[in-house]
């Protein structure tokens, strides 16, 4: 690629060629399967955190609030390196530091870090679901546990889907800070090859093709996702006050 | 069957309910009214313990709600025990909070198979026989969304009921209703009555209260201003508050 730019060393031949190679597709293989198990986890702990910080317990909602201000408050990154690197020197065992492989603890890093985020996520949707759902379950006999269950999170879903698929974009590309504690995802992989051939520019444009392609295939999924979800339940009840805002329009009645 | 003594609920620094004292015999229907802020809401939310008292003391058929007596001491119940005392007590709401993600039939069911642990068989038949009791035979895979407001309305009224509850309590159940849907709804609440329930109705329906309460009960400023038969409270209340109160509404 010498025209438009004379000084730039770039052969998309090369590029070709590496963009089907084994190692970049078990790299971006690890990067999926990282990313799915992070986001897991960071769902579930993002759901208890948000359980535990509504609740009016300060022997709850204290900790929780502490996950979410320190995880949410340092850089990715060094939670990864912290993690990776402290964890083993608390039990000073080999069979365990064996077990400690970048790739678990980046999935446990991710997942941690994920759910100081999902906290509020859930916490949003949570509360996005009428008071008066929560009194209707309570007076038929259920408790707070039973109602939050089958009545108000299933509801929750419905705000809380969309903005976890942002996540999981975010969780995909952000799969690729574990290149630092020698997690083989799909930044590694295309390092490991340029560091020898020198091609960097092409296989970082290979690396970044495949994220492209798992974050808009993923996007798509999502639009059909959120498309299905809301087939089954078209408005909310018409209430009086449904009925006003359907009137005006306002934001409040396209709000799931 | 309800009985409430001085019963006192305070929000913050606002007293809602500044000494509550009424029995509700078994099958009696009792309509409250009175203006906006007086407690009737709060009231009818403290017996089914969605609120809890600051003073005073309420029972349910004899059983003390929210709180255990225990060695003459009353102790506070646990959450699974209130949740089991509110199974018995029905209650409707002004904006139906019906369950929108669940069709007619999987609102009326789903707390007699989750809470009372009915059989799905058993508790589907019971279901469609409760909605149709309502007139909403029709409508059992309709998901709220779809159904008009007293018809939603009476979803919820059978959804109450299915949970065979001995009281109902009744929260301006029309109010947030379209004025021909009101009518439908007040047809059921009727025959409730007819049946014996024990009913206590927050409504400014004069008609239904003069056709089939037993007694109302005007409330202001958190107390008890009057109460009576309707024809004595409507045609010679005692009170000069209540003389207002009936002049600006009737």
């Amino acid at each position: 690629m010498s025209i438009p730019f004379p000084s730039l060393d770039f052969d998309p031949e090369i590029v070709w060629k590496f963009l089907f190679n084994s190692v970049i597709l078990e790299g971006a293989q690890r990067t999926i399967v990282v990313a799915i198990a992070a986001q897991v986890l960071g769902v579930v702990l993002g759901l208890l955190s948000a359980l535990m910080r509504m609740s009016k317990n300060p022997l709850l909602n204290v900790p929780a609030n502490l996950y979410v201000w320190f995880f949410r408050g340092t850089p990715l990154l060094i939670q990864l390196l912290f993690w990776y690197n402290g964890v083993p020197q608390l039990f000073d065992n080999p069979d365990i530091t064996r077990e400690l492989t970048s790739f678990r603890v980046a999935i446990f890093a991710l997942g941690v870090n994920e759910g100081a985020y999902m906290t509020e996520i859930v916490r949003a949707g949570i509360e996005s679901v009428e008071a008066g759902q929560m009194d209707a379950a309570k007076s038929l006999g259920m408790t707070s546990a039973k109602a939050m269950r089958r009545i108000i999170l299933p509801q929750a879903l419905r705000v809380i889907v969309p903005p976890t698929g942002n996540e999981f974009i975010g969780m995909l590309k952000n799969s690729s800070l574990a290149f630092a504690i020698g997690l083989m995802e799909l930044l590694s992989a295309s390092r490991s090859i340029y560091v020898v051939n020198f091609k960097i520019l092409e296989l970082l444009a290979v690396a970044s093709i495949w994220y492209l392609v798992m974050t808009t295939l993923f996007s798509l999924a999502q639009a059909e996702l959120e498309s299905r979800l809301a087939v089954g339940v078209r408005e909310r009840p018409l209430t009086l006050f449904g009925r006003m805002t359907e009137a005006f329009g306002t934001a409040r009645a396209r709000f799931r | 069957m309800i009985r409430c003594q001085e019963v006192h609920k305070r929000f913050g620094r606002l007293e809602v309910l500044r000494g509550i004292t009424f029995d509700v015999a078994k099958g009696e229907v009792v309509v409250v009214i009175g203006p906006s802020g007086s407690g009737k809401t709060t009231l009818l939310r403290c017996i089914n313990h969605l609120e809890a008292v600051n003073a005073g003391r309420i029972y349910v058929d004899g059983q003390p709600v929210g709180y255990r007596e225990v060695k003459g001491r009353f102790v506070e119940k646990s959450e699974r025990e209130v949740a089991r005392m509110r199974a018995s007590i029905g209650m409707v709401f002004q904006r139906f909070n019906l369950f929108p993600h669940l069709t007619a039939l999987g609102n009326v069911i789903d707390a007699p198979i989750h809470v009372r642990k009915l059989g799905r068989s058993k508790a589907l038949e019971a279901g469609r026989a409760m909605l149709a009791k309502v007139g909403l035979g029709d409508k059992l895979h309709a998901y709220p969304a779809q159904l008009s407001g007293g018809q939603q309305q009476r979803v919820a009224i059978a959804r109450a009921l299915a949970m065979e509850p001995k009281v109902m309590l009744f929260d301006e159940p029309t109010s947030a209703l379209d004025p021909e849907l009101v009518g439908e709804v007040l047809e059921v609440m009727k025959s409730l009555a007819r049946e014996g329930m024990t009913m206590i109705v927050v409504s400014h329906e004069m008609g239904f209260a003069r056709e089939v309460a037993d007694r109302m009960m005007l409330m202001d400023e958190g107390v008890i201003i009057e109460e009576g038969p309707p024809a004595q409270f409507f045609n010679n209340p005692r009170h000069e508050r209540t003389k207002l109160f009936l002049s600006k509404i009737l």
